[in-house]
This record gives structure tokens, sequence and C-alpha cells, in this order.
């Protein structure tokens, strides 16, 4: 079954419902670039798929949808496409827009949906697997772990695909090593750790943004899971800041009160 | 749902009133679609605030020239859905998981309010045949692949996604056709 391959027009009605996953949906996908007549058969078949969704009607619970207008004030909406060009209405990749949107920068030419969004899933998809090898885990059940556990942070996710998100690794004094990615234009980054010193319970590894304005508290790193730490999220980044890396008494300290075990300059 | 797409438009321009607005119109419909897929409630909730939140985001990418606000809304709510159940269990699971709790129709518009749109579509999805009924219901509120829906039934997936496709364009035909 599964070298079975439908003509890809045939597969609209299961493309429609949200059926298609991998290379099934790639294929279709390019079919859908060419093939002008499957994308009005598309939008009919979307139709349907309305009032299936209608038919399912069903009030959410009170305050929900305050919640949800609330978090929309916080939220940059993403700029109109200039020409339109996709026929891939409302595009697969509207999801990816929504878990990622903030980090889209200002699409300047037309082909933006086409172009951008396949790469910053790419980007996205890239920038696991380097921080998942990396990090010298065992590439596919690490870097799956990090997708759910993670990824699902929309804050990590927006450092991870910027478009100057840079990595750098280094590493611990007291044995491991750290790798950040850290993105300028959003002023934060994403620490991760591999093999570092496990510590006692009285004692924990504390981030720190070192810079002119003195060392600001950044994030306290978790416990270890199977070797690796994090990955956490360091804001409020400020030209010439240094990332420092100490070790504390647990529940942390507001200024460091030992050696930094790793220094960075961002 | 005529108001649907003048709303999108102001809430494109980052009107906050329209959005609220516009969520009071398209929450039921998300709310229902998504748990309809995705089964636990506080994630259903949780997924339906992200897609209000993503509707709001990308109100200027709907195009009125390539369907209706209502599918727009609801293609996003759907797909949301079912990354979140396909994220979240392996299909080996949720095939095992199947046998134990078959989709049915009948399930989603129990839970579903009293609705004119319950019953026309319960109506015309009588007309499809049995394979393109259960195609159709295992993909959408089951949130199941074509293949997936294929091992289901035990049959060819090339049948599945004709079936799916043949039984599409009746239901909407039919939808259509009423007033």
């Amino acid at each position: 079954m599964r070298t079975h391959r439908p003509e890809p027009h045939t597969l609209a009605g299961a493309y429609a419902l949200d059926a298609l996953t991998g290379a099934d949906q790639a294929r279709f996908e390019r079919h859908l670039a060419r093939c002008r007549q499957c994308a009005a058969e598309l939008s009919g078949l979307r139709e349907a798929t309305a009032r299936l969704a209608a038919a399912a009607a069903a009030q959410p619970p009170a305050g929900l949808t305050q919640r949800a207008v609330a978090a929309a004030a916080q939220t940059r909406q993403l700029p109109p496409l200039t020409r339109d060009t996709s026929r891939r209405w409302p595009g697969r990749h509207a999801a990816a827009v929504g878990s990622a949107g903030p980090a889209a920068g200002t699409p300047g030419r037309s082909s933006f949906r086409r172009a951008w969004l396949p790469k910053l899933a790419l980007a996205l998809a890239g920038a696991m697997v380097i921080l998942a090898a990396t990090l010298g885990l065992a590439a596919r059940g690490a870097q799956h772990q990090l997708q759910q556990d993670q990824l699902n942070s929309h804050a990590i996710a927006v450092v991870l695909t910027a478009r100057d998100a840079t990595m750098i690794s280094a590493p611990v004094s007291t044995g491991g090593t750290a790798t950040i990615v850290m993105s300028a234009r959003d002023h934060a980054l994403v620490f991760a750790a591999a093999g570092l010193a496990a510590l006692p319970s009285t004692s924990c590894y504390e981030l720190w943004l070192m810079g002119s304005g003195g060392d600001q508290p950044a994030a306290m790193l978790p416990a270890p899971r199977r070797g690796m730490t994090g990955p956490v999220l360091a804001t409020r980044l400020q030209p010439g800041d240094r990332l420092g890396l100490t070790i504390e008494p647990a529940g942390g300290s507001p200024h460091p009160t030992t050696p930094a075990i790793l220094q960075i300059k961002l | 749902m005529a108001e649907l797409p003048v709303l999108l438009e102001r809430v494109a321009r980052g009107e906050r009133d329209a959005f609220e607005d516009l969520c009071r119109h398209i929450a039921a419909p998300v709310f229902g679609t998504v748990r309809a897929v995705v089964r636990d409630r506080p994630q259903s909730e949780e997924v339906t605030q992200e897609v209000l939140v993503e509707v709001w985001q990308c109100a200027s990418r709907f195009d009125p020239g390539r369907g209706s606000a209502l599918a727009w809304v609801t293609t996003i709510a759907h797909r949301r859905a079912v990354d979140r159940v396909r994220s979240e269990q392996r299909s080996a699971q949720r095939e095992l998981r199947a046998a134990a709790h078959a989709v049915d129709y009948d399930d989603v518009a129990e839970t579903a309010e009293a609705n004119l749109d319950a019953e026309r579509v319960r109506r015309c999805l009588r007309s499809l045949t049995e394979l393109q009924r259960e195609a159709i219901i295992l993909a959408y509120y089951g949130g199941y692949t074509y293949r997936q829906v294929a091992a289901l039934l035990e049959v060819a997936a090339g049948t599945v996604s004709t079936r799916m496709r043949d039984g599409l364009i009746r239901l909407r035909d039919c939808l259509g056709a009423e007033p």
C-alpha cells in the first residue's frame, strides 16, 4: 500500500480533508501549483468541509474568546501579500504562519508564501537538526522530543526561525557543551547544553546576561533530561552583552556568586 | 454569515472590536471542529484559542475570490486540530485506538448544538455511498490520513482517495442545492 500512488488529481478530496501527509501532500501540492482546475475544485470541496465544520459547531467555554482577543492584542499581524501568486488558498502553510508568525519579516515580494514559508519550515527543521546534532543526541528520538516539548513554545520557535539567527557553541569549563541560537533582531536567544556536570540538589546552573548595565539573571537551567539541558529562552539582550553561566545555590541568585564556567560574547 | 468577509477585512486592518465580533461568529464552528478531532477538552480549548489568534494574524491573507470566509477559517481550524493529534500520537497507536473508538457522525452531531447545518449535513451524508461517507467522516472528524482510513476500512488507498473526492463533490452539490 505504501507504494501505491494514486493520480495526483484524485487526491484533491483527501487534501481538502487534510488527510494527506508527507510525500503524498508534497506531491499533490506540486500538482496543485500547476493545475488551475484543481485549485478551483479544491475551493469547492473546502466549502463542503466548511459545512461539516458548521455542523459540528459547539460553543466554547466562557472566557475563551476573551482570552483569544487578549492574546491577539499582543500578536503582530502579517502584512498582506502584495501580489497574489499563491494558489494554495489558504495553504497548508497557514498553520506554520501561525506558529511562527511574529518571526516573519516584511515580505517585500510577491512570492512570499511560496518562497518564504517553505524556507521557514526548512530553517526550523534545519535548526532542530543542527541543535540536536550539536548536542550529540541520538538525532531522531531526541529531535522528536525537542520538537514536541519545546517547539510548542512559540517564543523559542520564533528565535530558532529568525532570519538573523546565528548559532554559537562553546565548551563549559566544568564539563559539557553549550549551544545558543541567537536573534539580535528579536533580542533573544535559545540556550541548550549537553553533558553538563550533575549538580547536588543544593546547587543549580544559572544563566546571566552580562553587560554594561551589570549582570542580569537571564534564566535558571532546568534539570537535564537524557543528558540534555534546555532549551531555555533568554530575552532582552542588549548590544554588547555576554552570556554567562554560573553555579548558584538552589533557587538562584540575584547576582552571580561564583566565577563563570562559560562566557560567550553575543 | 454574509458579514464575515467584511469583518475579516476590518480585522486585517487591526480593528480589535471587529475581531471580537468575528470571534462571536466563528468560535462555535471552530471549537466544535477542533473538539471533534482532538477530543480532549482542555487541548481543544487551547487549539481553539490558537486558531482564533491565527485568524487575527493572517486575516490579510484571506482572499474572498478564493472561497468563503467560513471555509477559510474552518480550514485553519481543522488543520490545527489534525496537526495537534498527529504530533501527539503515533499513527500506529491511533490505528489501534480507532478500532475501539469508531468515529461516528452521530457522535459529532449529538455533542454539537442543534443547528440547521447539522440536519442538512446529515441528510446529505446519507445520500453518499457508505464508503464515501465513512472515508469522509473518518478523515474530517477523526483526523485520519487517507492511508490510515484505507487501513481502517481495508480498502486500497487509491480507492479511498477517489471516494473522498467523489463524496465531497456530491456533498458540495447536495448542500449547495439546498436553500
